[in-house]
């Protein structure tokens, strides 16, 4: 395991890092747009922060902390040594020169155009040469986990998967494909257009092309979360996972319906029409599915857990889960926020009501709790799971990773549910500085230092999640080496080829994007938008 | 050969999982109906119009020569407002609405992407050049709004608004060219 | 880890856990109902909550198209 423990440990530290950076930035942000730092920063430093932040968080935090985990998975779960481990570390630092150039170019202030980058804004070239480079690191890293189960599957003839690593290659399959929209924006579009080989650029391609990666992305970063949920939160919590195949089948959906649903985030664009808007819509609605399956699934496999610890009656199974147990606490905190998370979801992608909350606070709020909510609390409790095993020592106490943990959900809640109040009332996004001097906007100023607040309270989880791990790797506590992997209640000895493999699904993904999004990008392409001028950020 | 006790059991699990699953299937459909109801007969929709125009030369002539820009009343008692979103400011700044009467808006950008939002309503849509943005509504409570940009247009996007009048009935007078501008205050 | 210790979960593909069989087919009987109630509460109350602001807040703001 020599080798994986470093490359896992090197993709885990460059996460965190990255995320502890953008934490900062986010506290600074949401004190110079509160009414207690109105006179603090310009807006050239507040939007050179915010797509530092995003930048962070979205890209570097997500898919690294991925990458490692993949490695950890596909090395664990599978049972035999990573293959291809010098492609695996050629990926590592391809994608940290990516990351390097992307943070660089940021700096100098010529490329804040936020991790979104909205053409015709267009921003240094570096800094889509950084990002371009963090993909392709990711794609080697796909390739990485599909070679690993194949060979697997080769050595172990109608054996099913084990869950962690289909889930896992579930998700390599899906990033492929969800990256394909972004990658031929940069590569068609706002690269040539950034090194100044075309003056204008086509605009509604270019925000169909983001689209298609945008929704997608999300999964991507859910899936290592409910990867959590399905194979380890049940054997943390002493019981047993409620079903298997359920398990399969949830990762499936998520790879079949997460892409063609990416138009939800233009219901208020100009360039389409309701037709293609509805029809993403109906299949938003279906992405739903899996999301809901595993708060069942999830459920049941903790109430097995608890019945065995003694729970009676109806709900007596909570109180005798063993929440002591990080991975336990985190389960049920990440549920609650992905109950609040998935309400502001349903609310957004409901067609017609995406009026009332598009491009408000509310749109922040959702994401923030949903992502750095649900999701997050769950990358950490991953790492609190498996840092052990990375690096032979134990935690010396649980108390402050219960406290961090805890400490995540109350700021994440103060945080943004004010959010959404305020972008009920109409408070916009990516806003630096608010005239708080304004009767509307002025009532809106209590809330923001509300939020503000819970903002200082996340600062303080992430430094303090930070130092639980830094603490861990000089612990005196020996690890002692336990199983990882939840059994389900009964572990199948085979699954269907339809449940142990995805050459069917994929078909499926391809006719359900050409129905999503073949006419929406082929108008384009037979007839482009009547073409925008290209605006160099500085 | 009977079932082993084993497939009996996940059998009867996998069966619990489809209760389930059309349960919330139930509510799922019973969520898109509505949506469907509404968009039908309600006219709830999102911006729907799809129409192209030259983010260029659009202020040059056309409907979105600055002539024409704000609230204009035609003959057959139509209402629409056109205004221009440009980095970074509304053109014009104000746009005066009436109340109680269907209103028809319209937006462009010369430049970059653009959005905007009036507050207390559900008018909110994005303003991509290379399209004409438009949207229907009814103003049903009178008073001044807030319409600011709402996507990023670049480093004054925070300064970005306008401001939207809506009349009553007796205020809102039309010129003899249909045009109506802002009540000075 | 030390160099050539393999965790536990390398040496087998299902390591076996600590849980009674007997014990797990007696509360297997119960689950779940626990689960169905509070997933399903849960659901109910977001359905709910979607219906209200659906009704309560968007539509009052006025339809638009």
């Amino acid at each position: 395991m020599r080798n994986a423990e470093r490359l896992c440990l090197a993709h885990f530290w460059v996460a965190f890092g990255a995320f502890l950076f953008a934490c900062v930035l986010g506290a600074w942000q949401m004190w110079v747009r509160s009414p207690l730092g109105a006179k603090i920063g310009t807006p050239g430093d507040y939007f050179m922060s915010v797509t530092a932040h995003g930048v962070s968080m979205a890209y570097v935090l997500t898919t690294f902390f991925i990458m490692g985990f993949g490695y950890f998975v596909a090395v664990t779960a599978l049972n035999r040594p990573l293959p291809g481990w010098i492609w695996a570390w050629g990926a590592f630092w391809m994608g940290i020169l990516g990351v390097v150039l992307a943070l660089i170019s940021i700096g100098s202030g010529h490329a804040s155009v936020l991790f979104t980058f909205y053409p015709p804004l267009t921003a240094n070239v570096w800094f889509y040469i950084g990002l371009v480079l963090v993909v392709a690191a990711s794609w080697v890293w796909c390739a990485l986990m599909l070679v690993a189960m194949h060979a697997w599957k080769v050595d172990n003839p109608g054996r099913p998967v084990p869950l962690a690593m289909f889930a896992t290659v579930a998700n390599a399959v899906m990033w492929l494909w969800t990256t394909v929209g972004v990658a031929a924006e940069l590569l068609f579009q706002v690269i040539p257009a950034s090194l100044g080989l075309v003056q204008t650029i086509d605009v509604g391609m270019s925000r169909t092309l983001f689209s298609w990666t945008l929704h997608a992305i999300v999964y991507f970063w859910l899936i290592p979360a409910y990867i959590a949920f399905y194979t380890l939160a049940p054997r943390a919590a002493g019981g047993r996972l409620y079903s298997d195949t359920m398990g399969r089948l949830t990762f499936i959906l998520f790879l079949i319906y997460s892409l063609p649903v990416g138009m939800h985030h233009l219901l208020m664009d100009p360039e389409h029409g309701n037709g293609t808007k509805f029809i993403q819509v109906l299949l938003t609605a279906f992405v739903a599915a899996p999301t809901l399956l595993t708060i069942f699934t999830i459920t049941a496999s903790m109430e097995i857990a608890g019945r065995l610890r003694g729970g009676r009656g109806v709900f007596g199974w909570i109180a005798t889960l063993p929440w002591k147990r990080p991975m336990v606490l985190a389960i049920g905190l990440a549920l609650v926020m992905l109950g609040f998370g998935g309400f502001g979801g349903i609310i957004n992608m409901a067609y017609g009501m995406n009026a009332m909350v598009h491009n408000t606070s509310w749109v922040t709020a959702h994401f923030h709790l949903i992502f750095g909510g649900s999701v997050v609390i769950m990358y950490f409790a991953i790492a609190y799971e498996i840092w052990p095993r990375l690096t032979g020592r134990d935690h010396a106490s649980l108390a402050p990773l219960r406290l961090q943990l805890w400490l995540w959900f109350t700021g994440m809640m103060v945080m943004t549910l004010p959010w959404h109040w305020l972008g009920l009332q109409g408070q916009w996004r990516r806003v630096s500085n608010f005239n708080y001097a304004d009767p509307i906007i002025a009532a809106w100023g209590p809330w923001v230092v509300v939020s503000f607040v819970g903002g200082i309270i996340l600062l303080t989880s992430a430094i303090l999640f930070v130092w639980n791990l830094v603490t861990l790797h000089r612990s005196e506590v020996r690890a002692i080496a336990k199983p990882l992997y939840a059994l389900a209640v009964h572990p199948p000895r085979r699954v269907p080829a339809a449940l142990n493999g995805f050459g069917l699904w994929n078909v499926l993904v391809l006719v359900l994007m050409l129905l999503a999004y073949g006419f929406p990008i082929a108008q384009f392409v037979i007839e482009p938008s009547p073409a925008a001028i290209v605006h160099r950020v500085r | 050969m009977s079932d082993t006790p084993h497939e009996v059991h996940e059998s009867r699990i996998l069966r619990t999982e489809l209760l389930w699953a059309f349960g919330v299937g139930i509510f799922v459909a019973a969520s898109l109906s509505m949506i469907v109801f509404t968009a039908l007969t309600l006219n709830v929709n999102p911006p729907s119009n799809v129409e192209r125009i030259d983010p260029k030369t659009l202020h040059l002539s056309g409907e979105f020569a600055e002539q024409n820009l704000g609230t204009t009343v035609f003959g057959d008692g139509t209402v629409i407002v056109r205004a221009i979103a440009t980095q970074f400011m509304f053109v014009p700044q104000c746009f005066a609405v009436p109340a109680n009467r269907r209103v028809t808006l319209r937006f462009a950008s010369p430049d970059v992407i653009h959005g905007l939002l009036i507050t207390g309503t559900n008018v909110n849509t994005m303003v991509v050049p290379g399209f004409v943005a438009q949207v229907h509504t009814e103003f049903t409570r009178t008073g001044d709004l807030l319409m600011p940009c709402h996507e990023f247009c670049g480093q004054g996007h925070s300064e970005m608004w306008a401001t939207v009048q809506v009349l009553p009935v007796d205020l809102f007078k039309p010129g003899p060219d249909g045009r109506v501008s802002c009540a000075k205050r | 880890m030390q160099s050539d210790e393999s965790s536990a979960a390398d040496s087998k593909l299902e390591v076996a856990d600590e849980v009674d069989e007997t014990a797990l087919a007696s509360v297997m009987r119960t689950v779940p109902l626990g689960a169905a109630v509070l997933a399903g509460a849960t659901v109910a109350l977001l359905v709910l909550g979607y219906l209200l602001i659906y009704t309560l807040v968007f539509i009052p703001r006025g339809t638009v198209g």
